[in-house]
């Protein structure tokens, strides 16, 4: 997930412990739930601003280091169509972060502060970015399916409670319909191409596929929950039923091409539940924990991007003027 | 590094390099996109940038490079003036002053009934 | 006249193609938010502008398709001066180039909208807007850059002293070139190099640079005709990867 709503078991104490003023929580709730939005000038529970900080930090980590392992392939994408829809996919990519940081920055942390959490390893992004991008059509199946699953989740985020977050979310939900498409356009290619690009669509599909499962981070019964969470409507679906919308979106775009996945077990079951083998949630815990294949790079790259640009933003930087939390 | 982008390979990177905390901020514009002559000219966002040159700069690419654009401004964020959340209760009340609203005004009932009584009294009369 | 036009087209079009495709190396990696979506999309303009110009070339000339001439030519059949093919090296070298390449496309494109050949000069109408703004851009960037600490100061300053020699190689000229002025197509490459000057010196001025000497034996030539910096082989190796792992198939 872009955002991992789930909480240590300490979090979760605090969060039912934190005191608050019983009369603004309850003009704060009611608002809430009658559908109202929160803005940055409005007061909040200290909680609800840790986590929505923290959700949409990750979220905005999320995206420029998802701009990473698709990057690979920008110099060598095979024609003009691809080299343009790349260079522009990936460009925003970084555009869904600069918004991202921007709603963050309305809670009253810096972008700065983010990205030095970010490069100190104690912000997370989402996991699904640790892996390589082996050949060109890795970037057919992240554009399609790994696109799809951030949709899939961003567009649940989307009717959430925070008013600055719900409108990046609108914007960049659009631009990542540009994405599944050109992802989807890159697929089918690749699958009623060649020989050898049908081998190579079907190897990134066997490659990607528990990344994909974990995405949506560990099942229901295994994640520590928070009603206050979906109450504040900041979670607000769980990582099962995520899953399960994008295996059923997603799975028969895949099956009609005559790819497969690697899982006998995959199937829609009568009640509408897709069906899977245990796609390894200590791999998972490995990854997340700085042990994947590509932790270490998409680390120093962006050590690399702060330091090499650190030179222009002193010089951009105007001392006589002073930072204010931006508005909106 | 070890990495499969070429383009990384080129930087020749140092994976062990200390990175020093960034304590500085490049100030933020608030950014209103034109999309079209004779529309508002709506709030979008933010960017970061040094001075309103740049801003625009920045914005064009941020908030303009899909679609269709007229014009786009940026306003230094310290520079706009808001109410208070708490203000919002000024406001409460305006939606009720339905003496504004042009459809608060009905008359078609009333020269309905004024004609049929007419018409009757027409009819009464001859 | 055809073979001269052609030489023209193939010029900007693979001075725009390798420019782009370097500049992209950015995208992802800039030195702040804004700029990496602000220089990405440039480099995707100068991309377009060769996809259109090779579009010229197949549609109107005869030539191959686009992607055809980008992707499976030969080292020697491009016409791109040395100054695009150099990497991308330290942000201020690849602003410092922008700088430089940008102010003399956007008279470049300026004059041909003017051109006798038609098709080109529609298009010169079309993308300069799209120029306008990259030497806007490029403006903003120099001045600030030149104005700010010691350290941006002294790396523009190095930056446009490297960069010069090899800048003045976009204006080497071809064996057609008179043809190009005798048919009114172009004003030729002398002429642009003038207006060039005018424009960027007060720019470099107004930045507090100083402006390098030229030393015309020090010129780097050679692109136009067909002779490239060790760099551009590899580049094009790298460009290619993925097309020469199965040459017939469609992407
Ligand atoms: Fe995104
Ligand atoms: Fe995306």
């Amino acid at each position: 997930m872009y955002g991992s709503t789930n909480l240590s078991e300490e979090e979760a104490k605090r969060m039912n412990t934190t005191v608050e003023d019983p009369e603004k929580l309850e003009a704060f709730e009611s608002r809430i739930a009658r559908g109202e939005k929160i803005e940055p000038q409005d007061w909040m529970p200290v909680e609800y601003s840790k986590q929505l900080i923290r959700m949409i930090e990750q979220h905005a980590h999320s995206e420029i280091v998802g701009a990473l392992p698709e990057g690979t392939w920008i110099t060598r994408a095979p024609n003009f169509r691809r080299k343009l829809a790349l260079i522009a996919k990936v460009q925003d990519e970084i555009g869904h972060g600069q918004l991202l940081y921007s709603a963050a920055e309305t809670l009253g942390k810096t972008r700065e502060e983010m990205l030095n959490d970010l490069l100190s390893g104690k912000s997370k992004y989402s996991n699904v970015f640790n892996y390589p991008a082996l050949t060109w059509a890795d970037i057919a199946v992240i554009g399609f399916l790994v696109d799809g699953a951030a949709i899939v989740n961003q567009v649940i985020n989307s009717k959430g409670s925070y008013g600055p977050y719900c409108r990046a979310l609108e914007r960049i939900c659009y631009e990542e319909s540009f994405h599944l498409k050109q992802g989807h356009d890159n697929v089918v290619y690749l699958a009623t191409g060649t020989k050898h690009q049908r081998a190579i669509l079907q190897d990134a599909i066997n490659r990607w596929y528990r990344p994909l499962l974990h995405f949506f981070g560990p099942p229901d019964k295994q994640s520590a929950h928070s009603e206050k969470l979906m109450k504040w409507k900041v979670k607000l679906a769980s990582n099962d039923d995520m899953r399960n919308q994008f295996l059923d979106q997603y799975v028969p775009k895949i099956w009609e091409l005559d790819i497969t996945f690697p899982d006998p077990n995959l199937k829609k079951n009568d009640d509408g539940i897709w069906e899977f083998s245990d796609p390894d949630w200590n791999e998972f815990k490995r990854v997340i924990n700085g042990d994947g294949p590509c932790n270490a790079e998409r680390i120093a790259v962006r050590k690399f991007a702060e330091e090499a640009g650190r030179w222009v933003r002193q010089a951009l930087m105007n001392p006589s003027e002073k930072y204010v939390v931006p508005l909106a | 590094m070890n990495t499969l982008d070429p383009r990384i390979k080129r930087l020749s990177l140092d994976p062990s390099t200390e990175v020093e905390k960034t304590n500085s901020h490049l100030i933020t514009y608030e950014v209103f996109h034109q999309e079209k002559r004779g529309k508002h000219v709506t709030h979008v966002g933010i960017v970061h940038a040094s001075n309103p040159e740049m801003a625009l700069v920045m914005a064009k690419e941020v908030f303009g490079r899909r679609g269709k654009t007229t014009n786009l401004w940026v306003v230094k964020t310290s520079d706009v003036y808001t109410f208070g959340s708490d203000d919002e209760d000024m406001f409460e009340t305006t939606p009720e002053k339905t003496f504004r609203d042009p459809a608060y005004y009905k008359v078609r009932d009333r020269i309905e009934k004024f004609q049929n009584k007419q018409k009757f009294e027409h009819e009464q009369r001859t | 006249m055809s073979n001269a036009l052609k030489d023209l087209l193939y010029k900007m079009a693979d001075d725009a193609l390798i420019i782009g495709h370097r500049n992209s190396e950015w995208t992802g990696i800039g030195p702040m938010l804004e700029e990496d979506l602000a220089f990405s999309s440039m480099a995707q303009d100068k991309i377009g502008h060769a996809q259109a110009l090779y579009k010229i070339l197949n549609e109107v000339l005869g030539e191959a398709d686009a992607d055809t001439l980008a992707f499976k030519r030969e080292e020697k059949q491009f016409k791109c001066c040395h100054f695009v093919e150099q990497p991308i090296g330290e942000y201020d070298f690849s602003i410092v180039r922008q700088f430089l390449f940008d102010h003399a496309e956007l008279i470049r494109y300026d004059i041909l909208t003017q051109s006798s050949f038609q098709p080109l000069a529609q298009l010169a109408k079309k993308v300069k807007g799209e120029i306008k703004y990259h030497v806007m851009h490029a403006d903003t960037f120099v001045k600030q850059l030149g104005n700010g600490t010691e350290e941006s100061k002294a790396r523009i300053q190095s930056s446009l002293n490297y960069a010069w020699h090899l800048a003045l190689g976009i204006f080497e000229k071809s064996e057609f070139e008179n043809d190009l002025i005798a048919e009114n197509i172009f004003v030729g490459e002398d002429e642009l190099k003038k207006r060039w000057l005018e424009k960027i010196i007060p720019v470099m001025e107004s930045a507090n640079l100083k402006v390098p000497a030229t030393d015309e034996i020090k010129i780097v030539y050679g692109g136009r005709k067909g002779f490239h910096s060790e760099y551009l082989k590899p580049l094009l190796d790298e460009m290619c990867e993925v097309v020469r792992t199965d040459i017939d198939a469609e992407w």
